[in-house]
């Protein structure tokens, strides 16, 4: 089922659960209910405050359902993802396979993210209308785990093509960046669910390997949806809404419900990583050669609005 | 896709009062909402998740009581019309996937 991300994003709110809810009430001279959403139909719930409070039942609660609790520091970045310790009940098998994988293994699955990763971003340059041939030039040249880093000389053509040459990817930076980050945010929630969830250990990765980082593999299994996020961070650029707000939050979680092209039909990107980090598994435990990932080409709703503009 | 789940129940012995109550607390706990004492609803996103929280519901239904299971679209629950003592209040709205509070 697809879940419902939630956000808080104000001070002076306190959050607890009643039965089978979180509730969120406002903190103040008189505590004042704002809502309740049912627990089981949380996706993702991201703490985006200062003075909030939670209570321990609370993230028991979340954890129990493998939902990830994402804080985040005062520039939307996220700081830390509180994730349950038993995704799954085959987790033990699955972990001693993911670390028993071998080196060719790791490095051919990096190389399919790679190119998976650079055909996506040629599909978003293509729908923002900009040339797409230097990145799908790139995806022919990926070899077995990237030595070349192509992943790196694409992003850097990327970035300029798709915001202009002065544009700089940094994440310390305001504006567009900050937009980016609150999107990732979202998006790495969203995959480091679908990682625990299947099994596998977040901080075993296939290629990210700065030793300070706990969710490297989730970082490596986001690679190929990120172009989805900037496309529409694109978007919202160029209809001037170029900082983070009530709107662009609504619009940039909304990625995530977009329907992607896959082997098995239109799914929605949500879904979609769920299935890439199930693959994955299943190759390392042998069951299967290659990675479940969506083909190249946009969100369907996402060309249709596009089209019609 | 909205579930409506409506009861009675009968309470007239302390052991009835009991199960009544256990099912009431069941509801809430799979994220029923309270629309009056004995009207539950909750908000689905396929019929295979109707299915799911129809089959929960009868895997703990009480002795000897009376359960309708309604099923209505997201429009026919914007379409309620709800009186709260005299005064009309707003309509419905179907959750959206992103809650910001």
């Amino acid at each position: 089922m697809i879940g419902r991300i939630v956000e808080v994003a104000d001070d002076r709110r306190h959050l607890f659960v009643t039965r089978g809810f979180m509730v969120v009430q406002e903190q103040g001279s008189e505590r004042k209910e704002l809502g309740q959403v049912p627990l089981d139909d949380i996706a993702a719930l991201i703490a985006n405050a200062h003075g909030l409070s939670y209570t321990n039942n609370l993230l028991v609660a979340l954890a129990e359902r493998g939902i990830p609790f994402v804080l985040c520091a005062a520039n939307h970045n996220p700081v830390g993802i509180l994730l349950s310790t038993g995704g799954n009940y085959q987790q033990a098998k699955r972990f001693d396979a993911q670390i028993r994988a071998t080196r060719p293994t790791t490095k051919r699955l990096w190389a399919d993210l790679v190119r998976a990763k650079l055909q996506q971003q040629a599909s978003t340059l293509e729908a923002a209308g900009a040339p797409s041939a230097p990145l799908t030039a790139l995806v022919a040249k990926v070899r077995s785990g990237d030595p070349d880093n192509l992943e790196a000389q694409g992003a850097r053509r990327y970035w300029s093509l798709l915001f202009g040459d002065q544009f700089r990817r940094d994440r310390a930076l305001g504006g567009v960046n900050s937009i980016l980050n609150y999107g990732y945010t979202v998006l790495r929630a969203a995959v480091a669910r679908a990682v625990i969830a299947a099994g596998l250990h977040p901080t075993v990765g296939l290629h990210h390997s700065n030793e300070f980082n706990a969710m490297r593999l989730v970082d490596d299994l986001m690679e190929p949806f990120r172009p989805v996020i900037d496309l529409n961070v694109w978007h919202l650029h160029r209809n001037g809404k170029g900082e983070v707000s009530p709107e662009t939050k609504r619009y940039l979680v909304r990625s995530l419900y977009d329907d992607m092209q896959t082997n098995a039909g239109a799914t929605p990107v949500l879904v979609c990583t769920q299935k890439l980090a199930t693959s994955l598994a299943q190759v390392f435990l042998g069951e299967r050669k290659t990675l479940d990932l969506p083909l190249a080409g946009l969100p369907l709703a996402l060309a249709a609005t596009l089209d019609n503009e | 896709m909205w579930v409506m789940v409506m009861f009675d129940l009968p309470v007239v012995g302390k052991a009835e009062r009991k199960a009544a109550a256990e099912f009431r607390n069941t509801l809430l706990d799979l994220g029923f909402e309270m629309a009056q004492f004995s009207v539950y609803m909750r908000f689905c996103s396929s019929h295979m998740q109707v299915d799911t929280y129809g089959k929960r519901v009868e895997s703990v239904l009480p002795e000897g009581g009376r359960v309708n299971i309604i099923q209505f679209t997201d429009k026919q629950y914007e379409r309620i019309i709800t009186f709260r003592g005299r005064a009309k209040q707003a309509a419905n709205k179907t959750p959206d996937q992103f809650d910001l509070f």
